[in-house]
């Protein structure tokens, strides 16, 4: 794409950020309101040499994948609530075989088909905990389309540096709203590509993890004899069912991701110094909040808001550094509250809503009078 | 032609077939006498034989029995998820055309939770390989009735016997396009490994159905006790017919296995290569 | 092309990884000259791995490699006698 201004939906700047990220491989199943994406994809993945297939189902699409990252190919799925219940049992297997994947999941109103044209934030938790067993993932979650378009190349990065499943969250607001969008020139950013082999074919052991935790990964292809199995698995990646091999590699797992946490961790603070309330929101919920606390800012309220951008690890640091009462205001009945509550030393206070629209700047700035001192 | 010294073709397939098994993981999982041991050795021999570089090539596996068959070739080898072997090959097929691509599996991961991928990936026709073996039961979990359990067989989910009717492998995946399809038992040592040699040699969605023993926990209910038993039963009910029906391909209980090359078709265009049209069109 | 002579009756012997055997005695079973009989030997894991039991002239292997091919543990390896 050529560097200038474009007016796009958030699902083509993520369709569009992941080319630019270096994505040339897709594999995905329709559904509302993720299906611009894929449509996206399908026209532009073959214009620039890539691969768009549509699969049968989301089962199918995050296997196929799977498959194709070990290829050394740079991979996303996208999809919405009820795709990613399907998917998770493969996520959990890219988490397992350590396999760098992208998955865009449009929040739509749940459970089950719930709301499939209207905004909700029911998944954030799911994104964390989907599939079975102990395991960290990246879940990033903008709110706008130029943040979608440009955090898609940290989505990508991430997946590639630390080997693990991505999942992008955006939402049926943010999917659907079309906004001016900066696309920047190609060298303007840094496209990071997963570590790569230093000993040849029969000397590299497939899981031999470095120093920092992470295994260099072979392609299929290259005559490194790679497996990679869901069961519990050695560093040669044969299975090895024991408590011992359980213990190290799972630990391993969950340390790659939380050891690097503060690497992952974007946060935005506004005019979050000296106040007496935070709001936590996230993703298009947030920009309301930032109306309601410019407005109570007027009133003399001492608001501010907390966005976290990373969900996924949780970054818990910046909730602990502010001692301050806060208000969690999320479209479902309290996810990311209780982790906020896990780490506020103040009164936590959610504000939720059930799904299909957004917070209205005045139900926050409602919700924010309560703490004029 | 022997000359003295010299090592046959036969002595060397055998030395080449080890080179391919990680022989540290062995002896296998499977149990004594199961069938599976027997089809990966077959695979391995037209393998060799067809001169394909195992560095090219991957095999990938679901789970179950016959899923544990990619953790034992040494060649770039997945065990994936239950039921997913199909969808997780194509995804590398389709990324990466000049590889070969074997998916090794079982009749429950395949055709029961796999089903859908089974059907849709022969509808594309992907260019893959499907080596399906089928032992009429799930035997990891237990020995439970399964998508190819025979009507009347008993299993530990059919105690009474089985009320279910069983799929038709062939004529399934010939109903879906598929340009190469074939039965076999393990019974059929060279007839199979011939017919992976060929289809090797092929392209697009390839099935070779194996029917398979699992004395262990399906013959033991049916009559069959022992290894030998159920490749006896394999032996004297076994008959080729190339041309057969697919009523005649029907599996009944205990009853006649009918095998052979039932579709050998060229020249149908491969889901990877419409795609190359595709990259064409979208770069004109 | 003018017929060769008979080939030589072609002989072999088989070696036998007695740790990879489980026991089924497809290869006693189906071996052609019977020369493969189950020992009374116990390998680490329980089971009777087979051995070599020639009867020459006429009982002897015949490097047909069938047992080769009917094994399921890859524990056999049929070698040619040259």
């Amino acid at each position: 794409m050529k560097p200038g201004y474009y007016f796009w939906s958030g699902d083509i700047a993520a369709a569009e950020g992941a080319i630019f990220a270096g994505c040339r491989f897709y594999a995905g199943y329709p559904i509302t309101p993720s299906s611009e994406i894929a449509e996206r994809m399908a026209l532009r993945l073959p214009q620039v040499g890539g691969k768009f297939i549509e699969m049968e189902d989301e089962i199918g699409s995050i296997a196929a994948i799977i498959g194709a990252s070990w290829t050394g190919e740079k991979v996303m799925t996208a999809t919405s609530g009820p795709g990613i219940s399907l998917m998770n049992e493969n996520i959990g297997l890219a988490a397992m075989t350590e396999v760098p994947i992208v998955i865009v999941n449009a929040m739509r109103g749940a459970p089950s088909t719930g709301l499939p044209t209207l905004v909700g934030q029911g998944d954030l938790m799911q994104a964390k905990w989907g599939s079975h067993g102990s395991y960290e993932i990246i879940s990033l979650y903008p709110d706008s389309v130029q943040e979608t378009f440009d955090l898609m190349v940290d989505a990508f990065n991430y997946a590639e540096k630390y080997r693990v499943p991505v999942l992008f969250l955006i939402d049926g607001m943010l999917a659907h709203m079309y906004e001016k969008i900066y696309v920047p020139p190609e060298d303007a950013v840094e496209r990071i590509e997963r570590k790569r082999p230093t000993k040849p074919p029969g000397e590299q052991l497939i899981y031999e993890p470095d120093e920092d935790l992470i295994p260099p990964m072979p392609r299929i292809g290259e005559g490194y004899k790679i497996h990679a199995s869901g069961l519990t698995h050695n560093e040669k990646g044969y299975p090895e069912l024991t408590p011992q091999a359980q213990e190290r590699l799972i630990r391993r797992l969950n340390d790659k991701i939380r050891k690097h946490a503060e690497e992952i961790w974007k946060v935005e603070e506004y005019r979050t110094d000296n106040a007496d309330v935070i709001v936590v929101a996230m993703g298009s919920n947030a920009r309301a909040v930032r109306t309601a606390v410019d407005e109570a800012r007027k009133e003399g309220i001492k608001a501010g808001l907390l966005r976290p951008i990373t969900i996924w690890p949780f970054p818990y640091k910046y909730i602990e550094k502010y001692a301050v009462d806060y208000i969690v205001a999320e479209i479902n009945y309290g996810q990311i509250y209780h982790k906020v509550k896990e780490y506020a030393s103040g009164n936590v206070e959610l504000l939720p809503k059930m799904g299909g629209e957004l917070h209205t700047p005045q139900e926050i700035l409602h919700a924010l009078r309560r703490y004029k001192k | 032609m022997i000359s003295a010294g010299k090592k046959s073709t036969m002595e060397l397939l055998r030395e080449e077939v080890e080179s391919l098994l990680r022989i540290d993981r062995l002896p296998h999982v499977w149990c004594p006498g199961c069938g599976i041991g027997i089809t990966l050795n077959a695979f391995l021999r037209a393998l060799i034989r067809a001169k394909i570089d195992p560095n090219k090539t991957v095999v990938v596996s679901g789970i179950g029995c016959t899923g544990r068959a990619a953790g034992y070739v040494n060649m770039d080898s997945f065990h994936t998820t239950h039921g997913r072997a199909i969808p997780f090959a194509v995804g590398i097929k389709f990324a990466r055309p000049e590889l070969n691509v074997v998916v090794f599996s079982g009749d429950g991961d395949l055709f029961a939770i796999g089903g859908n991928h089974f059907v849709n990936a022969a509808r594309r026709n992907h260019d893959i390989l499907v080596i399906a073996v089928n032992n009429f039961t799930y035997g990891m979990t237990g020995g439970q009735h399964g998508p190819t359990t025979p009507t009347g067989a008993y299993t530990t989910t059919t105690p009474y016997g089985n009320p279910d009717r069983p799929f038709n492998i062939p004529h399934l995946a010939i109903s879906l396009g598929a340009p190469y399809v074939a039965r076999w038992t393990t019974y059929h040592l060279m007839q199979l490994q011939n017919s992976i040699y060929t289809a090797l040699h092929r392209k697009g969605f390839r099935v070779i159905e194996v029917i398979s023993q699992c004395p262990t926990v399906y013959g033991r209910r049916n009559e069959m006790k022992s290894p030998l038993e159920m490749m006896e039963y394999f032996r004297k009910f076994s008959v080729r017919k190339d041309d057969a029906t697919f009523d005649e391909m029907e599996l009944t209980y205990n009853g006649r296995i009918v095998v052979g090359v039932f579709r050998d078709v060229q020249g149908i265009p491969t889901y990877e290569e419409r795609y190359n049209d595709i990259i064409r069109r979208a770069q004109k | 092309m003018p017929q060769k002579n008979a080939p030589p009756k072609k002989r072999g012997t088989v070696k036998i990884m007695e740790e990879r055997c489980k026991g089924c005695w497809y290869c006693v079973n189906y071996c052609p000259t019977k020369v493969l009989v189950v020992s009374p030997r116990l390998n680490s894991k329980g089971y009777h791995p087979p051995e070599l039991k020639e009867e020459p002239p006429d009982k002897v292997c015949i490097a047909c490699h069938l047992c080769e091919l009917f094994c399921p543990d890859f524990a056999l390896v049929v070698e040619e006698l040259k």
